[in-house]
């Protein structure tokens, strides 16, 4: 089993190396007209998006080793946390994000670094799969003992076989899912996951124009303390 | 004059290039050691950790071994994760991470440390 975590770590690094070149390859061009642009940008975001997927698979291949601690995050420090590593994203792929915080419980039980991914992989998603100058929309609120963290998109409908998955709040492998166009559905293996092992319930709500993706997170009681 | 050490060609023409000034690039730690026996002394260094043959922990090691060379300010560059490791004892200036570094902070660095 050892032999098999350091296999996949070194299949990580492995994986990892060529696309942070393919990214710096990116940021080295400096002489550009409008298709230049578009070809980098394009390259940024594949890279930056398989790059943190590689992470995560990473991190999904030790969770079973419990290395990842639970404890009071703010729900709103780690979407602002998100949303500004991806603002250059969205607006290289000409997306807007909006974000609105209609919560009163700030804190949830969760791992920061797994939650950042779950919520990182549902933007991701949300602006691959937008309409050009499409708003994706990433709303917080509470929900009885939980903060419910949505993300809806407009784009393609998610198909009815996804979307139970989604609603099982468990998605067996990213390759079993005939996603949206152009995707494995990988981000949302990761999301389910890092959910999972969070105690927290991902789902997702179809809408005739787009999608929503949602995680339910417990309300930390820690909160009560402060 | 600044050196980059990095078994990635591609990596270290990228390195070479945002650093925008006369650079060394060297693709194993052997070859970047023997350089500076030699007198070359470079104002700064990028080096990779993962390398083919000695890793950048021994070329560290010989770097801090000897006064003239223990001066020499080093920049990590590595995908690895150094985040709370304090490298100070190495030389070491600063460490930017593959996945995450932009042109601007190489120069950042040569700015700093390079004339």
């Amino acid at each position: 089993m050892e032999k098999e975590v350091d296999g996949i770590l070194v299949a990580a690094h492995e994986l990892k190396a060529p696309l942070a070149v393919l990214r710096q390859l990116a940021l080295a061009f400096d002489e550009m007209d409008d298709r230049g642009e578009h070809i980098r940008s394009e390259m940024l975001s594949v890279s930056e998006r398989a790059i943190r997927q590689v992470n995560d698979l990473t991190k999904v291949r030790r969770l079973e080793d419990g290395l990842f601690q639970m404890g009071p995050v703010s729900v709103r420090a780690v979407c602002d946390a998100v949303s500004h590593e991806l603002n250059y994203l969205y607006g290289c792929n000409k997306k807007e994000l909006s974000k609105s915080y209609r919560n009163k419980s700030k804190l949830v039980t969760a791992n920061w670094d797994l939650l950042y991914s779950v919520i990182y992989n549902f933007l991701l998603n949300a602006m691959h799969y937008s309409d050009v100058n499409a708003i994706a929309e990433l709303t917080v609120r509470d929900a009885k003992d939980t903060v419910k963290i949505e993300v809806r998109d407009y784009g393609p409908e998610l198909p009815i076989d996804v979307w139970r998955e989604m609603r099982r709040g468990w998605i067996e492998k990213p390759t079993s899912i005939a996603m949206r166009p152009g995707s494995s559905g990988l981000g949302l293996f990761i999301a389910s996951r890092f959910s999972k092992y969070m105690n927290a319930q991902i789902g997702a709500v179809r809408h005739r124009n787009g999608t929503s993706f949602y995680v339910e997170l417990p309300i930390s009681r820690q909160a009560s303390l402060f | 004059m600044i050196f980059v050490v990095d078994d990635d060609e591609i990596m270290a023409e990228c390195v070479a290039k945002a650093a925008g000034c006369e650079v060394r690039i060297f693709t194993n730690a052997i070859e970047a050691m023997n350089e500076i026996a030699d007198g070359i002394m470079p104002e700064m260094i990028f080096l990779d950790i993962l390398l083919v043959g000695p890793d950048g922990f021994t070329f560290l090691n010989e770097m801090v071994s000897y006064t003239d060379t223990a001066k020499i300010p080093v920049v990590i560059v590595s995908s690895l994760d150094f985040a709370g490791r304090d490298l100070s004892g190495y030389g070491v200036v600063g460490v930017l991470n593959k996945e995450k570094m932009r042109p601007k902070d190489i120069r950042g660095y040569v700015g700093k440390y390079a004339k």
